[in-house]
């Protein structure tokens, strides 16, 4: 992969200040995210004391102890990492991220580090590395593609949320994602965009009527069923930006006869635990798996969302019951398996635009996702373009591993994270950019518009709606052709 | 937390402007809200986008579904865009007094 080096001026724009002076000197941090008042005394002890605690109750010793040994800092890595190749700054290598916090352990965790330390008088940990912890962490999108590259097997991702989670201990994590998810496991609507549910009763019946209107059928989104074979859980904020994605569910739900609930309780997917708190990302995880239970259904069934479905996919088994816990699925994986078996049909007479197709890398890198959506695309979309690399080695969307949600760092996510991400999209030429993932659709409509590059973001589902042909045969296109 | 003023306006707002007690909120509010979001002037349009969301939220202590706020008022996302350039979660509901919005919105 090669992207150019940002120039002077997108520099300027990405890394411009998003603070006033008496904030970062209130705070004693000069990030560019936002961060709530916390206790700014005494920072290197109580870092030590959290990655001591976090040691002691975790197996994270165990992947340190084996990365310390076999980093060589080579820098191979530097080659895959979209936010190294965007800002050729060394400090964005992402060996050179993962020794900040590498070091920290070696000096302070390690008999051989302490003794060299304590002879020397050096290495130990201050308020200055803190803050370049505090910086560097956030300036990664956790897309993974550096431990596709890393001869020895680190996994800088891991890492750097390891990282992330001892600084949240102390208090510094970026605020729109503490603020989401108090709101979603202490608020009194529990979800991270804060909607209550009446609103979402509104939003569904909405939804109802608009496709009554536009496909003459009556499709549902049940509420509340209990012994479905699917909890259908999306990111929330889906409730409120992604209309068709939502429509297309149902649609296909619709036409398969599948057997499917959304739940009053818990209709939020999204997990920044994933991003920041292991603490975090396991209550959100409990808290999804019990209203599975709740409703007492067979499979969890989350929606166009990559994060969401790798949290949910991996962590379920780890929190609630192992082998014997309900099988996670992404929605994409429903609609393949509908659309082999025969049990959906799609108009390819439709979608006769350029189309190309984003992997999320939660869904992409370890190989979950990827062929599956492209089965379902080429069976209904004339003219389909794949971008390169992709796959395992997609190009993350920029805005990934929680950052997307920090809206006080978007110049940095479209012009930094996301360049190369743009060149890859320039290069296809396409209409419709398919990106099956909440997180993927916010960033990357924030990078066409910034970017300037002519194109509409969709979710793989969008597109369904529009070709999808139901019960009484009719497509929106043929609908559109008759009232012409 | 940081004070906007504006004119004769003060009112307790959050680090990226939004106010923080949106039952205060008024149509002088809206206007010094405005200038901070490239609204030039609130024409009648302008008014008809921000009471929608105001009245909505009100009601369901939400802003509404996009597709739904486009199809209620009759305007087209790209003219919102062009009303409100921050967008309608960032630019229209920080107008209409809504605080900000969380989560991946």
């Amino acid at each position: 992969m090669r992207t150019n080096v940002i120039t002077s001026e997108e520099r300027e724009k990405a890394f411009a200040p998003t603070k006033k002076p008496d904030v970062i000197e209130r705070q004693k941090l000069d990030v560019r995210y936002h961060v709530e008042d916390y206790d700014v005394d005494n920072r290197p002890r109580r870092f030590l004391e959290a990655f001591a605690a976090i040691l002691k109750h975790t197996n994270y010793r165990l992947a340190l102890e084996h990365f310390i040994r076999v980093s060589t800092k080579c820098s191979r890595c530097a080659v895959q990492c979209p936010i190294y190749q965007a800002t050729g700054d060394e400090h964005d290598i992402p060996c050179y991220r993962s020794e900040l916090l590498l070091s920290v352990y070696r000096r302070h965790f390690t008999v051989g580090g302490s003794i060299k330390g304590r002879l020397t008088g050096s290495g130990h940990l201050t308020d200055e590395k803190i803050e370049e912890m505090a910086e560097s962490f956030w300036n990664c999108t956790a897309c993974r593609r550096c431990t596709l590259e890393c001869p020895a097997g680190i996994d800088h991702a891991l890492i750097t949320h390891l990282g992330r989670f001892i600084l949240s201990e102390i208090g510094i994590s970026p605020r729109a994602l503490v603020v989401s998810t108090r709101e979603q496991l202490e608020g009194k609507t529990g979800n991270t965009s804060a909607i209550p549910l009446p609103a979402l009763v509104d939003t569904l019946e909405f939804l109802e009527e608009d496709i009554k209107e536009e496909k003459g059928v009556d499709i549902k989104f049940p509420l509340d069923k209990e012994n479905c074979e699917f909890i259908f859980i999306p990111a929330v904020s889906d409730f409120l930006m992604e209309a068709e994605t939502l429509m297309g569910i149902a649609a296909v739900f619709k036409a398969t006869g599948g057997s499917w609930t959304i739940s009053t309780e818990n209709y939020d997917a999204i997990n920044y635990g994933l991003f920041y708190s292991d603490r975090i990302l396991e209550r959100v995880i409990r808290k999804l798996y019990a209203e599975s239970e709740r409703l007492n259904a067979t499979n969890i069934l989350i929606g166009e969302c990559g994060h969401a479905s790798r949290s949910a996919k991996y962590y379920v088994p780890v929190h609630c019951g192992g082998e014997k816990a309900k099988p996670v699925l992404n929605i994409m994986e429903y609609t393949y398996r509908m659309l082999k078996e025969g049990k959906l049909k799609l108009n390819p007479n439709v979608i006769t635009e350029t189309v190309t197709y984003h992997d999320p890398c939660n869904i992409a890198r370890q190989g979950w996702i990827i062929e599956q959506p492209r089965y379902i695309i080429k069976a209904f979309c004339k003219n389909f373009v794949e971008m390169t690399p992709r796959g395992t080695e997609n190009i993350c969307c920029g805005g990934g591993g929680g950052t997307v949600s920090i809206d006080e760092i978007r110049p940095y996510r479209t012009l930094v994270g996301g360049k190369a991400k743009g060149d890859q999209i320039r290069a296809t030429g396409a209409k419709y950019l398919i990106a099956p993932c909440a997180n993927c659709k916010k960033q990357l409509r924030e990078l066409v518009e910034d970017q300037k590059i002519d194109c509409e973001v969709v979710g793989l589902h969008d597109l369904i709606y529009k070709a999808i042909i139901l019960d009484d045969g009719q497509t929106e296109n043929q609908k559109t052709n008759r009232k012409g | 937390m940081p004070t906007f003023t504006y004119g004769d306006i003060s009112i307790e707002v959050d680090e990226d402007g939004f106010m923080q007690e949106p039952e205060q909120w008024n149509e002088e509010i809206a206007k010094a809200l405005a200038s901070t979001e490239g609204v030039e002037e609130m024409t009648e349009d302008h008014w008809k986008l921000a009471n929608y969301l105001r009245d909505y939220y009100l009601k369901f202590g939400i802003a509404p579904m996009i597709r739904k706020l486009c199809k209620e008022t009759g305007f087209s996302l790209k003219y919102v865009y062009e009303m409100y350039p921050s967008g309608p979660a960032k630019g229209a509901c920080k107008v209409a007094g809504l605080p900000k919005p969380t989560g991946c919105v």
